[in-house]
């Protein structure tokens, strides 16, 4: 199955009246994977999911599915199947008649589709409901019944287009559960479009995040978070402060930046920049300490508190440093409540110097955190 | 983002779809008009059209008295009907959707305003006939409750008869509109404005008002361009006492000065496509619309 | 705006006074006719009632005096279907047309728009005397049907874009992506869920060609339509009979009414209620 599943995107460009909404993409999704794509609203996310399915043609470049051109295959021929963000259930059709409809087109008898309905019902635990019609039915069951029409046909690669966003959070969670445990039964390969970042790292197994059409990085989830390529992956998917310097010089490995209001930062694993290079690099929000005063000059920011919100296991602290963007830690709420800070109060916060990432993309868009 | 276009239909799609519209609309509609206008050059002596292309039609038609004071009767039916048909529309629409609570009621309540367009204009027309003659319902109610001695004559063949009739026929053509913009309001602006201290008059005034602006611009089109483009009404429901532009023009095609006719009617098209446009300049229907 | 206030006050007395007495002026002439066609054999035009019978109607339908009604009412009838055949199909694919941009839709659209705005009788001119320019004859199927035409369809096109506007395109991408030909998507998925308003289209197409007057005149040729005969008759029948054709013909057209009320009721119904197995 993993092979056959396999989806290769070489070289994809798409045009809407002059405008690229997808330029130049080149990704390969492992067969059986669960890849999420994720991006602001606009960023070319559904409409490369659109192209796999091939309700768009990409303007140039090639689509492989198992090893197979599909570029210009019809949709429904391809081994994909879609399940929509509005779910798209036909209003005038039971949901047995829902799930059978691609059997029905495909020329299978009546008994025999009901049937395979049937047996997809059950599978997703609304048999019960057959003789329904869509509206009769709860937002988290028309999802299921959204799914169970896209696998009928045993689809090589399913994709689905923000599918849990019309869900309350509750739901969504559970759904988030279900969906991940389905993937891993039938083996086949997800793709998922999402704008919500704990989704993404929380289902899938590569992680593809987009902006302007164009993908930033495509990894694994933890190396997403960890190793952000640019300040914008940094920023879109939340947890990190960017900041930025010039480098002094670069020795074992490790260049040393200095930021504009004099600080010095150890950057590790950066011996391709150079002395006068501006960098950016980034910092995990929640390996940062507090400190009244200042232990060590270096990987430290200075700022005044300007807000605290208690978030339960952890209470966010945001800084004003003087820079464009605030500084923001994550304590730990027991470290925080063993030394309380106040709006206003000037504080150091400060890291271990292996903490710093040096972010190579150039993207420096603000992105759009959902925290 | 969600592009609109789909990957498998081809772009020649909607050329298919909508030639038979297209074809049907320039045979009858398209081509029609570019013969009144061509005809309204010709010439005729009431048997015969001769084609010689001059503007003696238009200068006829436009220096003839009678013009202008079809024009400006015609001119008076419509906005006397425009008038009455606004309030009444607005008044019915205002309570439907303000008042009346129950969806399933405001439903039955609005259809029952719209029946009448799915009927035939002239038994609507006929049927005040026995209200309103000498001898009909009204005179004798009238006169039966000592209000009167006499019957009066004016209630039929008349001018009132007429506007009334124009009346009875298009007031749903504003209910219609107006129903459809106010049930677009969202109720919590009313709220929120009374929250604020307005009066019912006030947010009458200031919120829905405004917000029916559409659907009367939309409803006064209708009106205008149903009232100045009717003869029957006008001929039947005044007894032949008075006349329109397009029933005078009807006489004339009647007389087969067909030339005539034309000019008169190309005329009136003008005339109303000015009015037209001048609301349109008003409220932007087509973005409003599509809210 | 009694909305948020649990009492109704006075205006919505008033408001509903008002909208009594227009639902009166609305229905009570036609009431009143409909009492009146049954007058008895010496009644006149107004009240009293002389006797009830159903003599106007049986004169009607017998006597030579109102000319040839029966035919007029066929062609009526045929005509009305006609329409409503040809705009319900014409309509619908323009419907599905204009969902998209094309070349030509603005000016089609502004072509349509005229059709309902300039007098009918003007358009009835023109399509008669392009005829004759033409050296074609004027045929009740042929002329009168493009008049009635260039009547029914730009309303049956306004019908649609409302319609449309409740159609979300992603059922048909969706049946695409379960494997559907562009036949099998409108068969079994757009005809279907636009079926209800398909029928608004179709009760349009019909009523307003069988009432239809001014586009009809010119246009008709050697013989007539119902309403031109009974707008002939406003003038020279001075008889119940008159009242009594009123009565028939509005009774037909309520008739066509409640069908396609009833029609589109028994459709949503279906769709909001469970069901056993859907017939194919």
């Amino acid at each position: 199955m993993s092979d056959q599943s396999r989806i290769d995107i070489q070289n994809v460009t798409k045009t809407f009246g002059g405008i690229n909404a997808v330029s130049e993409v080149d990704l390969s999704i492992e067969g059986g994977a669960y890849c999420c794509m994720i991006g602001p609203s606009g960023c070319g996310k559904t409409t490369l999911l659109r192209m796999i399915a091939g309700h768009e043609t990409p303007t140039s470049g090639t689509i492989s599915i198992g090893g197979q051109d599909v570029t210009s295959l019809k949709t429904g021929s391809r081994g994909t199947a879609l399940m929509f963000q509005n779910y798209a259930l036909f209003p005038h059709l039971t949901i047995t008649d829902n799930v059978a409809f691609s059997l029905k087109v495909r020329g299978q008898s009546a008994d025999a589709r009901r049937e395979a309905a049937r047996e997809m019902l059950d599978r997703v635990q609304l048999l019960h409901l057959a003789n329904r019609v869509p509206s009769e039915l709860s937002g988290g069951q028309q999802q299921r019944v959204a799914l169970a029409r896209a696998l009928i046909t045993n689809p090589k690669v399913l994709l689905l287009d923000e599918p849990l966003s019309a869900l309350d959070e509750f739901l969504r969670l559970r759904m988030r559960v279900e969906l991940k445990r389905l993937q891993s039964d039938l083996g086949i390969t997800f793709v998922h479009v999402t704008h919500t970042q704990p989704e993404a790292i929380a289902l899938a197994d590569q992680v593809v995040v987009m902006d302007h059409g164009v993908i930033e990085q495509a990894a694994s989830p933890r190396e997403i978070y960890n190793k952000p390529h640019s300040p914008y992956v940094a920023r879109f998917m939340g947890g990190q402060n960017v900041l930025g310097g010039t480098v002094e010089r670069v020795s074992d490995n490790t260049a040393i930046a200095l930021s504009p209001d004099g600080t010095r930062y150890d950057l590790p694993d950066a011996n391709d920049v150079k002395p006068g290079d501006k960098v950016r690099f980034s910092v995990r929000r929640d390996r940062i300490s507090l400190a009244d005063k200042a232990q060590d000059a270096s990987n430290s920011a200075f700022g005044q508190v300007t807000n605290i919100e208690y978030q339960g296991t952890f209470v966010k602290v945001s800084l004003d440093t003087g820079q464009r963007e605030e500084f923001i830690a994550y304590v730990d709420d027991e470290e925080y409540f063993a030394a309380p800070k106040e709006v206003g109060q000037k504080v150091y916060a400060t890291w271990k110097p292996h903490l710093n990432h040096l972010l190579r993309g150039t993207n420096d868009s603000a992105g759009m955190p959902h925290e | 983002m969600s592009g609109s276009s789909s990957g498998s239909s081809s772009s020649a799609t909607p050329y298919l779809q909508v030639a038979p519209l297209a074809l049907i609309m320039i045979a009858m509609v398209g081509i029609p008009l570019a013969t009144v206008v061509l005809l309204s050059f010709w010439e005729s002596d009431g048997i015969l059209i001769y084609p010689t292309y001059n503007l003696q039609n238009y200068i006829d038609v436009l220096t003839s008295p009678v013009t202008l004071s079809l024009f400006l009767k015609t001119l008076k039916f419509a906005s006397i009907t425009l008038i009455f048909t606004a309030v009444i529309g607005f008044t019915c629409s205002y309570f439907l959707v303000f008042h009346v609570r129950n969806l399933r009621w405001q439903i039955a309540l609005f259809l029952l305003c719209t029946i009448p367009f799915w009927t035939s204009n002239i038994i609507r027309m006929v049927s005040w006939i026995p209200f309103l003659g000498r001898e009909g319902l009204f005179n004798t109610l009238l006169i039966e409750a000592g209000i009167i001695s006499q019957p009066l004559d004016v209630l039929l063949f008349s001018d009132f008869s007429v506007i009334l009739t124009y009346i009875h026929l298009y007031t749903l053509f504003m209910i219609v509109p107006i129903f459809n913009s106010m049930a677009k309001i969202n109720p919590n602006l009313i709220e929120a404005a009374r929250d604020a201290g307005a009066s019912s008059f006030q947010i009458l005034r200031y919120i829905i008002i405004p917000l029916s602006k559409t659907g009367l611009a939309l409803g006064t089109i209708f009106v205008v361009t149903l009232v100045m483009g009717d003869f029957f009404a006008v001929r039947v429901m005044s007894g032949g006492q008075s006349a329109s532009v397009v029933s005078a023009m009807k006489n004339e095609i009647d007389q087969l000065y067909y030339p005539q006719a034309s000019a008169m009617a190309v005329l009136l098209v003008i005339v109303v496509l000015i009015m037209v446009s001048a609301v349109l300049r008003i409220v932007d229907i087509r973005s409003e619309l599509a809210r | 705006m009694a909305h948020n206030n649990g009492a109704r006050g006075p205006a919505f007395y008033f408001l509903a006074a008002f909208f009594a007495l227009f639902v009166a002026f609305l229905y009570g002439p036609m009431l009143i006719i409909f009492v009146l066609s049954f007058q008895g054999p010496t009644g006149g035009l107004t009240f009293p009632m002389r006797g009830i019978s159903t003599h106007w109607f049986a004169d009607l339908l017998s006597s030579s005096r109102y000319g040839d009604l029966g035919g007029a009412f066929q062609r009526s009838i045929m005509l009305g279907f006609l329409s409503m055949s040809i705009t319900a199909v014409v309509c619908l694919f323009a419907g599905l047309a204009f969902r998209r941009k094309f070349w030509g839709a603005g000016p089609l659209f502004y072509l349509s728009i005229i059709s309902l705005v300039i007098p009918g009788i003007l358009l009835g001119l023109g399509i008669s005397q392009l005829f004759q320019l033409l050296g074609l004859h004027l045929h009740w199927w042929l002329s009168a049907l493009g008049a009635h035409l260039s009547w029914t369809l730009p309303f049956g096109l306004l019908i649609m874009f409302a319609v449309l506007n409740r159609f979300d395109p992603s059922w048909e991408e969706a049946a695409r992506d379960a494997g559907a030909t562009p036949r099998q998507i409108l068969a079994y998925v757009t005809i279907p869920i636009l079926f209800p308003g398909l029928i608004a289209v179709a009760l349009f197409g019909f009523t307003l060609s069988y009432d239809e007057l001014p586009r009809s005149l010119l246009t008709v040729g050697g013989l007539n339509t119902l309403p031109i005969e009974i707008s002939n008759m406003t003038t020279n029948v001075t008889t119940p009979a008159l009242y009594a054709i009123g009565t028939m013909t509005s009774a037909l057209s309520f008739l066509a009414i409640t069908t396609a009320f009833i029609a589109i009721a028994v459709i949503q119904k279906r769709r909001a209620r469970a069901h056993g197995d859907q017939a194919e």
